[in-house]
């Protein structure tokens, strides 16, 4: 079997400073795997620079997503191949309503498929039943994008939007953040759900929290800029246990940077 | 500008004037005169007057726009199908500045209000010497003092005491374009007796590309307790040439809101001159300014709180795209007496492209020292989060900023309270914002 996803010796700078510093990793269909480092390791980077953010300067390095160039594509078009980034802190957006922008990203995504485009009742019917997943009350899905939602309103909103859009290799971008634990309840609860042979997960985190949930197949620790440990779910145990210092030099995240 | 212009206007008035006095009461030819002594005396505005800084007239002034007599045209009919608003409801259509009574509809008014052709008004010898030109002042502003020296035609809205309009009235002005270089000054007075509650709709369109210049004047007179909803809808072909004042006076517990809607015009501006006449009234401005190629809007507003206990709630929103230029200049004062005000004044302004510009001005005078006052002002581009999160989950980018650009005017319009009206903005909107499908709101 191929690796769905394939970075290798991927460097990164962000505003003239190098955040990768090297990073490969494989990730194959149906896998998923965690990426776990103290703050400013860089794992937040290597989720914005895998969905396409601008403000990434890649300098060395590729990454191949089934196959073909990643880092050439734009953003949406990185979406219509399938990647879908769940968002640490999903944006607001005033007067643009849940339910249409998402049908807009939907057909979107369809056009590219050669596939016919939903229309406003259909897609209402997949939506209702997508929401259930993460329990997403109809009255969030009429309102603008994420206003006035709390914090575990918009991870539940993420997750219903990758429900909708079934992507190939999910990002989950610090997920767990802000969350109480009923709201990590129903948000793990939507990923479990979504877990397939055919599609792959990314769980950055921190905590070893969200992973009680969602069970790894494997668990990588970035720190400093690198890989410095891959291994099985019992890797996270470990940490949370010794924290982060106990994995030795450059890992200890700002702090540990010669 | 140049002297010739102006000489023309007034020359064009001084024949007016000529040709109507046989049959015009004394203080009606007192006031054309006087429009036409104020208007020699300022001269048209230049950019060296502060209220005037960012709009330069000479186009206007420098062509030599006349009234034109309209006739009974094929296609007037038709446009005026188009742009006048479904519904029931009293409705008065201008073709040119003037009264086309086969294209209104007179039926439908309830019994304590009075629609009517300001023209006909006159010459029916209705008094209405202390309603016309008392608030709107031809020492204010050389276009108001143009409109004075021309005053004929028109709309009168007279609402009783106590009555409720249950269906919005619409006054339809409609430039004919073509070859027709005209010139319409239309004067509008309202006067909304004490507890009387009407939408008024105002709406200035096309019926086809074309050079024209329409100079309208309102005059707005809310008595106690009254409540009225002004809808203004300034959308004539890119062209064209706009200057519009509404003058308000609102009486004691009175609601006044204005929603300006301003598409058209090579050049437009939207005057709102709003005043307290007594205690506890409340007052709401809003506008959306979107304007794209060369087009220049210009939003002035004034609201003077004179008298305590009166709250003002003010939006303003622009999009400007292309070599558009946007402005908006709000007053505020608040008089000394006037405790207790609560005043709140916003402008935002989008910016679609680097050569677009908008210059946003607040200006508050406050003189009385128990009072509420917020205001704030920005000009910025779209949101690159917003677009980013859009993007990521597979729209492409036009598509997003579209979105986003619709998104940043629904606030004004989704807050005009009339639903015909909204549609037929929003398919305005949609054709001059491209790139949007149907139902994007």
């Amino acid at each position: 079997m191929k690796p769905l996803l394939s970075i290798k010796d991927l460097h990164v700078r962000v505003a003239g400073r190098e955040v990768l510093k090297g990073i490969d990793l494989e990730l194959m269909p149906g896998e998923v795997h965690a990426i776990m480092g103290p703050n400013g390791s860089g794992k937040s980077t290597l989720s914005q620079v895998l969905s396409g953010r601008e403000t990434y300067e890649v300098t060395k390095g590729e990454v191949l997503f089934d196959g073909g160039d990643l880092l050439s594509l734009q953003p949406e078009a990185r979406a219509h191949a399938g990647i879908f980034m769940a968002f640490q802190y999903p944006v607001e957006i005033p007067g643009v309503g849940n339910l249409h922008f998402l049908r807009t990203a939907l057909n979107a995504r369809r056009r590219t498929q050669g596939k016919e485009e939903l229309d406003a009742m259909d897609f209402l019917q997949l939506a209702r039943e997508k929401s259930k997943l993460v329990q997403l009350d109809q009255a969030f899905m009429q309102r603008s994008v994420n206003e006035g939602f709390s914090g575990g309103e918009k991870k539940r909103n993420e997750i219903f939007q990758m429900a909708v859009l079934e992507p190939r290799l999910a990002i989950l971008d610090e997920t767990d953040s802000g969350l109480d634990i009923d709201a990590l309840r129903i948000v793990s609860g939507g990923i479990n759900a979504l877990r397939s042979p055919e599609r792959s997960m990314l769980v950055i985190t921190h905590y070893q929290r969200l992973l009680e949930y969602v069970v790894p197949d494997k668990v990588s620790v970035l720190a400093g800029g690198r890989i410095v440990r891959t291994g099985g779910r019992e890797l996270a145990l470990e940490l949370e246990k010794k924290g982060y210092a106990w994995l030795g030099q450059g890992a200890g995240g700002k702090e540990a940077r010669p | 500008m140049t002297e010739a212009g102006l000489q023309h206007y007034l020359d064009l008035a001084e024949r007016f004037q000529a040709e109507r006095a046989a049959g015009a009461p004394a203080w009606l030819r007192a006031l054309r005169q006087d429009g036409i002594a104020q208007l020699a005396r300022q001269g048209f505005p230049t950019t060296k007057l502060e209220d005037w800084k960012y709009t330069n007239v000479a186009p206007i002034s420098g062509q030599a726009f006349s009234p034109v007599r309209t006739v009974h045209e094929a296609g007037v009919e038709a446009a005026v199908a188009r742009l006048a608003l479904p519904g029931p409801g009293p409705r008065l259509v201008f073709v040119d500045g003037w009264y086309v009574r086969e294209l209104s509809r007179l039926d439908g008014a309830p019994v304590g209000l009075t629609v009517r052709s300001l023209r006909e008004a006159l010459q029916d010898g209705e008094s209405l010497e202390a309603v016309v030109g008392h608030r709107a002042r031809a020492e204010a502003s050389a276009f108001t003092a143009l409109n004075a020296a021309l005053l004929e035609e028109g709309a009168l809205v007279r609402v009783a005491p106590g009555t409720v309009c249950p269906e919005p009235v619409q006054l339809l002005f409609l430039a004919r374009g073509d070859n027709h270089v005209a010139l319409a000054s239309p004067r509008v007075v309202v006067q909304a007796g004490e507890n009387s509650e009407l939408t008024l709709v105002e709406s200035y369109v096309g019926a086809a590309p074309g050079v024209s210049f329409t100079n309208a004047v309102t005059e707005v007179v809310l008595g106690a307790g009254a409540r009225l909803t002004h809808l203004k809808l300034q959308a004539e072909s890119e062209t064209a040439f706009h200057i519009g004042s509404l003058h308000v006076e609102q009486g004691r517990d009175s609601r006044f809101a204005s929603h300006l809607i301003s598409l058209g015009g090579a050049l437009a501006r939207n005057e709102v001159h709003s005043a307290f006449a007594a205690e506890g009234g409340e007052c709401t401005l809003q506008g959306l300014y979107v304007g794209h190629g060369t087009q220049h809007l210009d939003n002035w507003t004034n609201l003077d709180h004179a008298h305590p206990r009166c709250t003002s709630r003010e939006l303003y929103k622009g999009v400007l795209d292309d070599n558009a230029r946007g402005t908006f200049h709000g007053k505020v004062l608040v008089r000394p007496d006037a405790q207790q005000t609560d005043a709140r004044q916003a402008n935002r302004n989008l910016l679609l492209s680097e050569a677009a510009m908008a210059d946003a001005r607040p200006q508050l005078e406050i003189l009385a020292d128990d009072v509420k006052c917020a205001h704030g002002a920005t000009v910025g581009r779209l949101d690159e989060q917003a677009l980013f999160y859009l993007r990521s989950r597979g729209i492409p980018r036009a598509e997003a900023e579209s979105l986003l650009t619709h998104a940043f005017t629904t606030e004004v319009v989704g807050a005009v309270p009339l639903a015909s009206l909204r549609d037929q903005v929003e398919e305005l909107l949609a054709r001059k914002l491209p790139g949007v499908k149907e139902g994007w709101a």
